[in-house]
């Protein structure tokens, strides 16, 4: 901009000679001269080019100086163009005012002193171009301003749409940590508006055991201006609430200071439900040690007593009452001793894995049960499509189908329909290949309030017949062998229908056979 | 009737447990001698006539299943029942004839070791 960049300067005299001196006078200052001998010359030029000073005559022919003043007074264009009028012939105040009125800057008289002269006109020609460099820069400026405010529209735009596309609720909050806004998938998941959850009205949608905690970590990072996470159920449209990890970091200027805050929720709820089964699995398995660990120590003084109620159950020495009581205390041991084979047989000290034939195992319980059966006339119908093979442990597979055969015969005390399938089958949920063995009764069914409950330990409908623990036994075993049990009862017309499916996988077990270890059988 | 009468060596490290089940294989009509330790019934062995060993598996210093296999190094045809608390068959139990769980009580105790004495018996007269 310190470049000296000439300006126009246009002479506006009928009379050739003063131009000429005019031209004389200026030339040392650089500018553009430009001559014009009459009014119409002048506008000519004006008409093409911008002109920073106009040096003029009052009195000219055809058009004056005054007249010619108001033509370009007139003109926006020429706002800027500062009008020096020379005069030799009206020089009273009245003249003066009249060449003021119409927007002259000055009003020399002749003669005219040259340096005077040239010191006005560079004044008003350097005036003139400071105010265009003025101009330019402001115009600049402006362009700069426009750009940018482009750039931020469109980067805001696009932030906008990234926001919206994450599969993560987001949104940002001022550096108070009002929430000014929500992406899309917010209000989709929350159902809210933007009026019932802007500022922190969102942490309405805390869960209420979590609400003042959350907040309050929340607060902390506001003002502290370190980064916020937190984990806790946000409430959906529905009322159901879902496991979210929640981050807010702060957005710094180039001082450092906050300028907004922006946050996202990230959905684990599944995450979040694979740990807990994981935990809960643990928790099993720890509660199988433990009650394994308690089942054996409680079996040695077991078998003592019942030696003890052995050796009394015909003592020549006792009376009938006192028969009786041992009678009825050996009946109580024998339940003891039930729960205690329940119990350790889930419980096992590690043991290597050997190919079992679940055909094998179901009829072996099948001829165990086969009493029963008759007792309760139950009538049998077996479908084997398959051996059966998987790896594991043959007593405990052997317990699972003695709980769920026993339970099927049990529910059948007015006699019924047992069903035994064992087929080559695939995971519901992971097409996994495996064995499948259903166990369907004809019996009494299962009573919708205890659908939930009968996995759980000590949860029993036969009252003293129970321990409680079959099925819990029997999940726990299943699960350990990464499988599956699952029930299903339905009344129809005339009876009930019970089904437990269990699955256990173990394709290509048949491939392993022979790498197991001789056992001896168990009583 | 003496002649006939099998004698049990009986071992367990606990008294009360061992004097029961003396007690009760008594009554069953053996004859019955004691150990408190897999290393006194060792010795029992070595100098008595013994038909049976029955052994708590579980016990401190030597395991049941460490004193059957002792005992069949000297006698391979002295039969040795393994008594336990739990119900899973130990790994070193195949020196034993039979593993037992103490959950299922004297009666059936009494019938199995019934059963391995006269299989034991079948397999004398047939040699």
């Amino acid at each position: 901009m310190s470049v000296h960049e000439p300006v126009n300067i246009l002479m506006v005299d009928d009379q050739p000679g003063k131009l000429l001196s005019y031209e004389a006078i200026l030339s040392p200052l650089g500018e553009t001269l430009l001559k014009a001998s009459s009014g119409r010359e002048a506008l000519d030029h004006l008409l093409k080019k911008d002109i920073a000073v106009v040096l003029m005559d009052v009195s000219m022919p055809d058009i004056d100086g005054f007249q010619l003043a108001d033509m370009i007074r007139e003109h926006p264009r020429f706002e800027q163009t500062a009008i020096i009028f020379i005069s030799a012939v009206h020089l009273t105040d009245v003249d003066r005012m009249k060449g003021y009125q119409r927007g002259a800057v000055d009003y020399i008289s002749v003669p005219v002193i040259p340096e005077l002269l040239r010191a006005k006109v560079n004044v008003f020609a350097e005036l003139y171009r400071k105010t265009r460099q003025l101009e330019r820069l402001n115009r600049e400026l402006e362009q700069r301003v426009a750009e940018r405010t482009e750039e931020l529209r469109e980067s805001e735009s696009q932030f906008r749409s990234l926001a919206n596309s994450i599969p993560q609720l987001a949104w940002m909050a001022d550096p108070d940590g009002h929430v000014f806004w929500f992406n899309q998938r917010w209000y989709d998941y929350t159902g809210t508006l933007f009026d019932e959850i802007k500022g922190k009205a969102s942490a309405s949608l805390v869960h209420p055991d979590h609400a003042e905690d959350v907040l309050r970590k929340y607060e902390r990072s506001i003002i502290t201006g370190e980064p916020w996470e937190d984990t806790f159920p946000l409430r959906d449209k529905e009322g159901n609430y879902r496991w979210f990890l929640s981050r807010a970091l702060p957005i710094r200027d180039t001082s450092g200071s906050i300028v907004r805050w922006f946050g996202t929720n990230t959905d684990i709820t599944e995450r979040k439900q694979a740990e807990e089964a994981v935990v809960k699995s643990e928790k099993l398995a720890a509660m199988g040690r433990l009650a394994g660990i308690i089942a054996h120590e409680i079996n040695n003084p077991l078998e003592a007593i019942s030696n003890a109620f052995y050796l009394l159950r015909d003592h020549p020495s006792l009376d009938r009452e006192a028969l009786y009581y041992c009678k009825l205390a050996d009946e109580e041991l024998r339940r003891v001793a039930h729960i205690t084979k329940q119990a350790l047989s889930f419980y096992r000290e590690s043991q290597q894995l050997v190919p079992v034939a679940l055909q094998e195992v179901l009829e072996s319980v099948i001829e165990l049960q086969s009493r029963r059966l008759q007792l309760n006339r139950v009538a049998l119908e077996k479908k084997v499509e398959t051996r059966g093979m998987v790896q594991g442990f043959p007593v405990e597979l052997k317990q699972v189908f003695l709980n769920l055969i026993g339970n099927a015969v049990q529910a059948m005390p007015e006699g019924g329909v047992l069903r035994v399938r064992l087929i080559s089958s695939r995971d519901r949920v992971n097409g996994r290949h495996g064995v499948r063995v259903s166990v369907i009764d004809t019996g009494v069914g299962i009573r919708p309030e205890h659908a939930k409950r009968i996995f759980e330990p000590f949860f029993s409908t036969k009252e003293a017949k129970g321990t409680g623990l079959g099925l819990w036994i029997s999940k726990a075993i299943i699960q350990k062998y990464e499988g599956t049990i699952c029930f299903r009862s339905m009344r129809l017309k005339d009876r009930n229908a019970t089904c437990f499916s269990v699955f256990i996988p173990g394709a290509g077990a048949e491939s392993k056979l022979g790498k197991g270890t001789t056992a001896i059988l168990v009583a | 009737m003496d002649k006939h009468r099998h004698v049990i060596l009986c071992v367990d490290d606990e008294e009360n447990p061992l004097v029961l089940r003396k007690l009760v294989l008594q009554k069953a009509g053996y004859e019955v001698i004691t150990a408190n330790s897999a290393e006194t019934a060792l010795q029992i062995a070595a100098s008595h006539s013994i038909d049976l060993v029955l052994s708590d598996h579980l016990m401190p210093g030597t395991t049941g299943a460490q004193l059957a296999r002792q005992l069949k190094t000297h006698n391979p045809k002295l039969p040795v029942v393994l008594l336990s608390g739990m119900n899973e068959i130990p790994p070193d139990a195949g020196s034993a004839d039979l593993f037992l769980s103490k959950v299922e009580g004297p009666d059936h105790m009494c019938a199995e070791i019934t059963s391995v004495l006269s299989s034991v018996a079948a397999q004398r007269s047939r040699q």
